[in-house]
């Protein structure tokens, strides 16, 4: 009995000091990592609009400059008006937008999708023509390395760029991810709005491409705006 | 007589059981090319000099302390819990070892996702803490532990070396392979940056060691 005591009693005294360091650890080091984070989301808004390109290493400075002089976060109402933060109430959507000259050339929305293993959290950027993707970056998942996790590698998000969420009458499609190459499954009209599978990732292509729907589908208020060229913001 | 001396001391020194375990663990019974443990992390994360180097690095500080911890605990360890205590004494430390990448080496703890957290099912660092640090004392378990990162850590370079100048012509992501090669047509092989090219690197270095070490043997 003594000797399963102890036990218990080493076990237990194990794991309070194991925890208290991890705890000691996580909260000490948490102001660094949210500051990684951040630089880490901007370079990804930067990186979808097509301001970063491809797999260029930029200083933190140097993304920091390019996010204040060009990118503003709006916050869309349920009409698809933009307002600024101060003015925001429950239920709108955030959205940054780059402005170029005072005129908006493209705007970002974030996607947060569920994945295989779980939430994929990115951005999705369109033209300011509310129906062309600009570009599509992955800043946080947890999907198999090599096979779900390739959604992060440049080669699949640039197969993104120029992919349209509308058809030509104006009709809203999304853009999914097919099994396999768009041109051997996709008739020819539609494969403006599909984007190759990754083999051995149909499933993480099944939710994203749902995920991606989702936020499109929440976000066309203000995508209609954009294409009937009718944007209300603040100045 | 200092020459005579200095040989003494030398062979004295080759003698003593810490410098016996490194290089048992470094050479004769290499973790990664002689007993062919950790491969999943080596085929992952060689594709870059950079990845491999905080890889061994952190797989070493790993192990090294797990092996102290554990060996300053083994008497009062109890033996019908050991492995548990092993394994969370293990956890924790490379918890703390991922928390600290996260915070400073963000964009390299990004490159190594999960394979930081995978060092907990790495066998070599229980292989350690069971086989060895559970039965020496502290320093030695240290050293042994530090060893055996070290010889892991040295293949885990060695065929991140050329992996990265194979297959993307670069030393710690510096250009090393000059522009005229390129332009006479000289190719990048691309099967270096797959994970099957590790294989073959790591096939050729295993090749290489037991060669040698049968050569020595006789």
């Amino acid at each position: 009995m003594s000797e399963r005591l102890r036990s218990l009693l080493f076990a237990g005294g194990l794991c309070l000091v194991c925890s208290l360091l991890l705890t000691a650890a996580s909260t000490g080091l948490q102001r660094f990592q949210a500051h990684n984070i951040r630089i880490e989301k901007r370079r990804n808004i930067l990186k979808a609009v097509g301001l970063i390109e491809g797999e260029k290493t930029l200083s933190e400075r140097d993304i920091e400059r390019i996010y204040e002089a060009r990118i503003r976060k709006f916050w869309v109402t349920p009409e698809g008006d933009l307002v600024d933060a101060d003015q925001r109430k429950e239920g709108d959507l955030p959205l940054y937008v780059w402005l170029e000259g005072g005129a908006i050339r493209a705007y970002v929305v974030p996607v947060e999708s569920r994945g295989l293993w779980g939430k994929i959290y990115g951005y999705l950027a369109l033209k300011n023509d509310g129906t062309t993707i600009a570009g599509f970056t992955v800043f946080k998942h947890a999907e198999t390395p090599g096979l779900g996790g390739e959604i992060e590698k440049a080669y699949f998000q640039k197969k993104w760029i120029g992919k349209k969420i509308v058809d030509k009458d104006g009709t809203f499609v999304s853009v999914s991810i097919v099994r396999g190459a768009v041109k051997d499954t996709i008739p020819g009209e539609m494969q403006a709005h599909y984007v190759d599978g990754i083999s051995g990732a149909t499933l993480t292509g099944r939710y994203l491409s749902a995920g991606i729907r989702q936020v499109l589908e929440t976000y066309e208020p203000v995508s209609i705006r954009f294409r009937m060229d009718r944007v209300q913001r603040p100045e | 007589m200092p020459d005579a001396v200095k040989r003494n001391r030398l062979q004295r020194l080759r003698k003593s059981p810490s410098y016996k375990a490194l290089a048992k663990a470094l050479w004769e019974a290499n973790p990664i090319s002689k007993q062919i443990l950790g491969i999943c992390s080596s085929l992952a994360v060689t594709v870059q000099m950079k990845t491999a180097l905080v890889m061994a690095v952190s797989l070493t500080l790993v192990v090294a302390f797990s092996s102290l911890i554990i060996s300053s605990l083994r008497r009062a360890i109890p033996p019908n819990i050991r492995i548990m205590v092993e394994v969370t004494v293990i956890a924790t430390l490379v918890v703390l070892a991922d928390e600290c990448l996260r915070a400073f080496m963000y964009e390299v703890s990004r490159q190594l996702s999960v394979f930081v957290g995978l060092i907990i099912t790495n066998c070599i660092v229980l292989g350690r803490a069971e086989g060895y640090a559970l039965s020496n004392p502290p320093w030695r378990s240290f050293v042994d532990g530090l060893a055996n990162g070290i010889g892991y850590g040295s293949v885990l370079v060695g065929v991140a070396f050329f992996r990265e100048l194979l297959g993307s012509g670069t030393f710690f992501g510096y250009p090393v392979v000059p522009p005229f090669f390129y332009k006479m047509g000289y190719v990048n092989n691309g099967l270096m940056r797959l994970a099957p090219g590790a294989f073959i690197i790591i096939g050729l270095f295993v090749w290489l060691e037991h060669t040698m070490l049968s050569k020595k043997k006789g």
